[in-house]
Parts: structure tokens; sequence; C-alpha cells
């Protein structure tokens, strides 16, 4: 076996059995070790995944677990084992949630200092789970590890005890764990119809058979269950509660990685496994399509009207999830770079974002903007970093989100682009909204974000400013890296997320300079900013109007449980609904 | 939304879906002929290649090993995070009151009880560490057998008394059974990379077929699953059974609501 | 031919969803998660069930006599795990959640609630 082959399990092996080890020992080490060494694990994994990365470019690096390779039953299309595969795409995600895992634990770095490590056994069963999830090409391990990526998650926003964290948490697995059954009920049919796991065998198995009502089923549970993770509409709801009233270093992962790479496991889905099902591709271009622009569009315009900083972005990560998905249906491969280059300029603006609001929780005892009118000024690093990854949001010609957007648009529509752009600079308008009301003092009367719930919960204040402020700029900085230096290695994941034998796509340079996000942002950044009180009548009118929609926008995401359930239902019934149109 | 349109919602939502649903039970593969080959192929080629009769324990530990280590990780992981949440409310140490319902009476524990209890918590013992013993032959092995030795324990909660079930049962103790079982699985699978084989290979001597020693590293495997699911379900004991505990100081005006929780919990 | 195992597991489900949407105390609905969960069960054993065969332990038969799918076994047993894992995980909050709010009742409970100026 080559060094990469045997490295590719060890980037799940590492975090799991340092994680376990730490368990077994937790009683009796010092209190440091355990942050200390999950630091190491963590940038470690990253390296490792790295190497993978550039291994990968030369041709897919696999790893059959036990020796079970496709041969070793002798029998065509039967695959006794697990695989893992790394393609330059799923190595780099899985890099990726190293760095960043690496940047949480230096962000809580004495916040969660209490007996017998269990904050960092949990996180690092996380970080395997991720890394797992990314590299696995078996569809029944790729259940365990999303399960035991929620197992964590579950753990981990429950973890402060505070009131909102337990009854976040409480929705959180409940329709986490409904969407893991319909992701384990999804591979059962799959494996009914096909006999086998293993993605491409699967899909070459698919591409044979067909027209079929069970591919069809099975395909819609799994991805039922994948969107509910990608918080995608109308399966989102839980992801506000959640992000809201996790610790914000693990609402840096939720938002920067996990769901991401939900989205991002259809994606690998949809390009190895579903090609050769024309009913399947009929569903992601068209309903996976509108699903995404109607998330994109109704979280953007809910995280307009919220003013607890963490459920804002959280509303916001929801609106980014929906552009993805846009570029997920879309399925070219200009947009599958668009996607993958997405994800990461997203996952670290919003990291970022989250420490800020980590560092006012702490330091300010809140993360309200209303509450903190005027009381952030001073500390110039978490203002620097909502200001930067407000304007990121909001369409700033710079950096990674910006190269991600100009690939999507290349072959989006009209529609597409309006939406992308509405949806980008509501959520920008709203971060920039909330840093000069918190750091500047600055601001209009608030708007129907008056009326959003909020939280009294704070965190402690328990490190010093720099050891925050430092793992949030570094990853705002990274996020500003110009996109031209990742294009070489971004067309071949692209090309090679669908079929690894195919040569790297050839992206093309940088388009025109798009600037009608950002200009949209500063109109309602302006518009924010310089609210008055309403008093003529037609004001008050058409404020009273504007408050009853965002009332409604509120009402929707309730917070009761058996709401949540009762529309991821009818998620369901969208699903059932677009395959009978489409079967005619 | 009140509970009443919910309700609408979702009877609209299954509505839509029943047709579906149909569809999809008429277009199965017909009950008990399934298509999938991969079952029939174990069936056909394991016990050959393994020396193992129980075939579900072959995909559990050898096949699918590496599935079933992220399931023991995910079992650890709730365990771990059920400690968190239970411990994080009321520290370490454990507490020396019984939850106390004012107006029931407190009934000593009888001899028999506790002879009872003994025996049969033996009993119970030695059958977990049987049925994960003859995971490789008979239906069972280490999950089934570490659920069994785990509840073992809770006769001994029942026999001994709260103070002398706690002596017995240290939780660090349990902590690192459920560790060191997992850290166990681990090693059997990153071992063989050191030696430039895929990880999980099984490179011991299979033994014999229908034998206790049958499926090489399978049974370390299998040792490993048992010692961490022991480990993690008697943690779980533990903590929750903490829950009926009194702080020793607990604060007059915290005790109502104390009082109220502990009683609905268990109720 | 026969429907009813896919029509069960259908039904579990259903029933489990409607158990979830009406329930008025957190550890009924953790049960309502429990029975959603067993259609996934009832599911995948009824994949792997084969007519007049033995189960897949070739102990008292030898290898070669018919026997049902191991490999939906070994799922279901990872799905069993699955199960308990969140089942505990989901009691322990149910316990801190009572003792914070003093209810159970997932009518009553939300994560963030509206500021007091706008209960107007």
């Amino acid at each position: 076996m080559s060094l990469a082959e045997t490295l590719l399990p060890v980037a799940v092996l590492l975090p799991l059995g340092v994680a376990t080890l730490l368990l077994a020992l937790a009683h009796w080490l010092p209190p440091r070790l355990p942050k200390l060494v999950a630091i190491l694990v963590a940038l470690a994994v990253c390296a490792f995944c790295v190497l993978l990365a550039r291994a990968s470019l030369d041709g897919p690096v696999r790893h059959w677990f036990g020796g079970w390779t496709p041969d070793a039953a002798g029998r065509p299309g039967v695959v006794l084992g697990i695989g893992f595969q790394a393609d330059p795409a799923s190595a780099a995600l899985a890099a990726f949630c190293g760095l960043l895992f690496a940047a949480a634990f230096v962000f809580a770095w004495g916040y969660f200092d209490t007996e017998h490590a269990h904050f960092h056994v949990l996180m690092l069963l996380f970080l395997a789970a991720m890394t797992g999830f990314c590299l696995t090409r078996d569809l029944f391990n790729l259940f365990v590890w999303f399960e035991l990526m929620s197992v964590a998650a579950f753990a981990l926003t429950a973890y402060p005890l505070g009131r909102s964290a337990l009854e976040g948490a409480f929705n959180f697995t409940i329709t986490n764990a409904l969407a893991s059954f319909l992701l384990l009920a999804g591979t059962g049919l799959l494996y009914a119809r096909t006999g086998t796991f293993d993605f491409a065998t699967m899909g070459a198995a698919l591409a044979r058979t067909g027209a079929d009502p069970v591919l069809i089923a099975g395909f819609v549970l799994v991805a039922a269950a994948l969107l509910t993770k990608a918080a995608i509409l109308p399966f989102h709801l839980w992801l506000a509660d959640a992000h809201a009233v996790a610790p914000s270093p693990v609402s840096v992962i939720f938002s920067g990685a996990m769901v991401s790479l939900a989205l991002f496991g259809l994606a690998k889905l949809v390009a190895q496994v579903f090609p050769g099902n024309a009913e399947v591709m009929g569903l992601v271009h068209g309903l996976l399509h509108g699903l995404g622009l109607a998330t994109a569009l109704v979280a953007g315009l809910t995280a307009f009207a919220q003013r607890h900083l963490k459920r804002l972005l959280a509303f916001s990560t929801i609106a980014h999830m929906g552009i993805m998905l846009t570029a997920l249906a879309d399925g070219s491969g200009t947009a599958t770079a668009g996607l993958l280059l997405y994800i990461l300029g997203h996952g670290l603006t919003k990291g970022a974002l989250f420490m800020a609001a980590g560092i006012l929780l702490a330091l300010r005892r809140s993360a309200d903007e209303i509450v903190l009118y005027g009381r952030g000024r001073g500390l110039w690093a978490p203002a620097l970093a909502t200001g930067l990854g407000g304007l990121l949001l909001g369409g700033l010609p710079l950096g990674l989100m910006h190269g991600a957007t100009g690939l999507m648009d290349l072959s989006a529509g009209v529609l597409d682009r309006v939406v992308v752009a509405l949806a980008s600079a509501l959520t920008g308008a709203a971060v920039l909204r909330a840093a000069a009301r918190i750091f500047l003092r600055a601001s209009g009367v608030p708007g129907p974000e008056l009326l959003a719930p909020t939280e009294r919960e704070h965190e402690k204040p328990d490190r010093p400013l720099w050891l925050m402020a430092l793992p949030a700029l570094t990853l705002v900085a990274l996020a500003l890296v110009p996109p031209a230096a990742v294009r070489p290695f971004l067309g071949a994941a692209a090309a090679r997320l669908r079929d690894p034998s195919l040569p790297p796509l050839a992206l093309p340079e940088a388009g025109s300079l798009d600037l009608a996000p950002l200009l949209l942002t500063a109109v309602l950044f302006a518009f924010a900013l310089l609210r008055r009180r309403a008093v003529r009548p037609l004001s008050r009118a058409v404020t009273r109007s504007e408050r009853t929609g965002f009332r409604a926008l509120q009402a929707l995401h309730s917070g009761l449980v058996g709401d949540y359930v009762a529309w991821m239902a009818v998620g369901l019934a969208l699903f059932a609904l677009a395959a009978a149109v489409s079967a005619g | 939304m009140t509970p009443r349109w919910r309700l609408l919602l979702l009877a609209l939502a299954l509505a839509a879906l029943l047709p579906a649903v149909l569809r999809v039970a008429l277009a199965m593969p017909e009950f008990g002929a399934p298509t999938a080959v991969l079952g029939q192929s174990v069936n056909a080629l394991v016990p050959e290649l393994r020396h193992v009769a129980n075939m579900v324990a072959a995909v559990n530990f050898d096949l699918r090993g590496f599935d079933t280590l992220g399931e023991e990780c995910m079992l650890l992981c709730a365990v771990t995070g059920a400690t968190v949440l239970l411990r994080g409310a009321r520290g370490e140490r454990g507490d020396v009151r019984a939850g106390h319902l004012p107006g029931r009476p407190v009934i000593p524990r009888a001899d028999a009880t506790v002879l009872v209890c003994r025996v049969a918590a033996t009993l119970t013992l030695l059958f977990g560490i049987s049925v994960a013993l003859h995971g490789m032959t008979t239906p069972g092995g280490g999950f089934q057998g570490g659920v069994i030795a785990a509840s073992g324990l809770l006769l001994l909660y029942l026999g001994e008394g709260y103070a002398g079930w706690r002596t017995l049962v240290p939780s660090p103790v349990l902590a690192a059974m459920e560790g060191s079982g997992a850290v166990l699985f681990v090693l059997c699978a990153g071992l063989p990379l050191i030696a430039g084989h895929p990880a999980l290979t099984n490179g011991l001597p299979l033994g014999e077929w229908k034998d206790l020693y049958s499926g090489g590293l399978m049974i370390a495997v299998n040792a490993a699953v048992a010692l961490s699911v022991t480990g993690s379900f008697g943690l779980l004991l533990v903590e929750f059974l903490e829950e009926t505990r009194e702080p020793a100081d607990a604060p007059a005006s915290n005790e109502a609501d104390h009082e109220d929780g502990t009683m609905r919990a268990r109720t | 031919m026969t429907l009813l195992p896919w029509l069960v597991a259908a039904w579990l489900f259903a029933v489990g969803l409607y158990g979830l949407v009406t329930s008025r105390h957190y550890v009924h609905l953790v049960g309502c998660l429990t029975v959603c969960q067993s259609a996934t069960y009832v599911l995948l054993l009824g994949i792997g069930y084969v007519h007049e065969a033995g189960p897949p332990v070739f102990y008292d038969h030898p290898p070669g006599t018919p026997a049902v799918d191991p490999v939906v076994q070994a799922l279901v047993l990872t799905d069993i795990v699955v199960g308990a894992a969140v089942t505990a995980l989901l009691l322990a909050i149910a316990i801190q959640v009572q003792r914070r709010r003093g209810t159970l009742d997932p009518q009553a409970l939300r994560p963030l609630r509206p500021p007091p100026s706008a209960a107007e």
C-alpha cells in the first residue's frame, strides 16, 4: 500500500482513537492535556487530508477495510466490504473540517475547563464522523457517520445546560433523528433493488434498471434526510434553534462545516450514484432547484428580521444553504466547482462571524444587537471580523465566496441570479446592521427585528480577547484568499467528484465584476440605518403591513417541535407530488 | 401553530404521501424472495472464508467492521453526552440522601431480596459473558452480551442499596472500561496498517468452525465491543440512577423543585 | 405477493409522526420517535426475509441451507444501537428541561422567546 492509502483510514482512526483514549483515562489526566491534544489532532487530520487531496490528483486513493476489495467475492457486482475513497474534493473538505476544528479548539481554550475532558471527547468524535462522512464510498457507512455526527452534535448543543440550549437540543435531536430514520429507510430501499451499498456499484446497477418507484423512493428518503441536516426549506426549522443556543465554538462547526457537509454528501450521491436515473435527475433539476430558491429567499428575509446575533447568523446560514442547493441542482461542472468553493468560503466566513458573536457573549454578556447597542465600542477585533464577514456575505467582490458566486452564475438563469443577489444582500445587510449598532452605536429605529425572539444567556469570559480574536481573524483572512489561488485544484476537484477518470475541468478566469449584490446590500444597510419612526399615516400603514409579514415568518419558526415534524412530513409530500408529476 | 392546524397539515401531507407509498410497495421486490445478491453471497462465501457460523457476527465484526466501530463510538458519544447533561447540573460527587416522597413509607430491604439479587446478578453477569463469548457460533455477540452484563448491575442496586452499589460500581472504572474497549477496537483496526495491510485485516489464525475460537480478529473485536458496551450501559445506569438522589446540602427552596423533577422523571 | 410488511412499515412511521405532532409530553414524544424508528426495523427485516429459510447462523444446519439476508440484520443491530443512543440523550435532556422549566409540555417549550416588549 502507498502512503496515501495507509493515511486514508488514519484520518478517521486518529481522532476516534484519541477521543476514546481521553475518555478511558479522563479521570487521571491533567486537565490541560486534552485541550492541547485536541488541537494537535485536528491539525494532524487537516495535514493528512491535505496530503490525501494532493495524492488524489493523480487518481483516486482507495482503501478497502479488512482487504475486502470488490474482487474478494469473485462475483461481479458484489462488494462484501466497506471502501473509503479520497477524491480531491472529499479530501479537501475533510482537511477544511480539521482546520475549522483546530480554530474552534483554540477559540474554546479555557471555555470548557470541566473535569474529564468530555467536551474534547465529543468534539473529536464529531471531527472523526465528519472526516468519515467525506471519505466513505459506502451508503450505510455514510449513515453511520451521519448518525455519529448527529449524536455528537445533539450532546454538544445541550452542553451549556441553559433552558434554551436544552430545548433547542431537544428539537434538534427529534428532527435529525427522524432524518436519520429516513436515511436508513432510503438506504434499505436502494439495497433492496441494487443489492449493494457501494456508491460506484450502486450507480452501475441503477443505470441498468431504468424507471423504478423503489429507486425514486430511495433517493427521496436519502435526499430528505440530507436536506434536513442541510437545513433546506421546509426541513430547516431546527437549525435556527440549535445554532442560536449551542456554545459558540460548537456553532462555528455547525454553521461552518456540518450543514454544508450534508449538502456535499448529497452532491456526491447525485454525481456518483444517480446520474443514470432520469427521474431522479428530474427531481434534482426541478424540485431541489425550487426548494433552494425558496430557502434562500425565506431565510434571507427572516435573517433580516432578527435581533439575536447568533439566530441572525443561523438564518443567514440557511439562506446560503439555499444558494448552494441551486448550484447543486444545476449540476454542471462549473456550478459544482462553485458549490465546492462556496462551501469553503461560506464556512470560513460564518465560522469567524460565530466567533465574533461568541466574543460578545463572553465579554459583553449578550448577543442581542439591541441590548448591546453601542456596547461593543473598543472591541476592534470582533468589529473587524463582523464587518468583513458581513461584507463578504453581502457580495464583496473579493475572496472565495465571490469567486464561487462567479462560477455559479455562469450557468444560472436570471431568476437564480436575482434570488441569490437578494438573499446575499439581505443576510449581509443584516450582519452589517448588527455590527453598526453594536460596534459603532449607529442605527435607525429598529424595524421588525424588535419583535424577534431573543435570549439572555451568556458565556464564560475566562480567556483573553486576543485568544478568541486570533482564530476569528485568521478565518476571515483565509476567506479573503483570491480564488485564482485554488482554481487549478478546483477544476480537478469538480470534475473528479463525478468520475475519477475525468480530466480536470478548465475553469474560466474571473468573470465580470458583479457589483449588484454589494449595491443591494448597501441599499438595505442604508435603509436599516436611516429608518425613522413612522409618524405619517402612510408610513405607519407600511410599517404595520411589514410587521404582519414578518410576524408570519416568525410564526413559521415557532420553536415547537410538533410544528417542525409536521413541516418535515409536508416536505416529504412535496417530493412525492413532484415525483408523481414527473412520472406523468 | 395550534395543535389542530398542525394535525390538519400532517393529515394533508400523509394523504399526499399515500399514493406514493402504495406505488412503492407494489414495486418492491417480492416479499420473501429478495433480489439483493449481497446477503446470499455472504451466506454462501463467508463460512468458508472466515470459519464462523454466525453470519450476522461476521458482517458486524469483519466484513462491515468499520460500521461497527462507528456505531460503538456513537454509543460512547451518547453516553458521554448523557453524562455531561446529567452530571453537569449536579457536579461530580455521589449524593448520599435518597430522593424521598413525603408520605411514602421507607420499607427496609428483606434478606430474601438481597439473596435473590446476589444470585440473579451473578447469573446475569455469567449469562452476559456467555452470550458475548458465543458470538461467533450462535446468535449473540458483544453488543447483546454487554447489555445483559450491564443490566445485571441494576440487580446489585436493588440488592445492595445505593451506597453499596456505588462502592461496587465506581463510575471512573466504567468510563475506563467503555473507553478502553473502544481503544482496543481502534487498535484492531489500526495495527494492521503498521504491517502494511488494510485496516481491520483479519490476520489472526481463523480457528475451527463451530468452535469457541473461530473468526480470528473478530474475537478481539467482539471482546472490545463487549467491554465497551458493558461500560457504556453501566455508566448510563449510574448517571440516571444518580438522578434519584438528593443533594445532602440542598437549599430548602430548591428542594421542592428538585423533588418534583425526580418524581416525574421516575414515573 | 404480499404488501403487508411495507404497509406495516409505512403505517408505523405515520402513526409515529401523528404521535410526535400531537404529543403533550416530552417522554411520550421520545416514545413516538421510537415508534417511527421501529418502522425502519420492519422495513429492513422485510427486505431481507426469505420464504422458508432459517436464520443466518450455520450451527445446527450446515452452510448452504437457505438462510435470510444477514446484512440487513446487521444493519438492524446498528439501528437498535442508534435508537438506544438517541433515546438516552433525549431522556437526559428531558430531565434537565423538567428541572429548569418545571414542565415537559412541548407546546409550552420553545428555545428562544420574543422579548417582553413585543408582547403588545
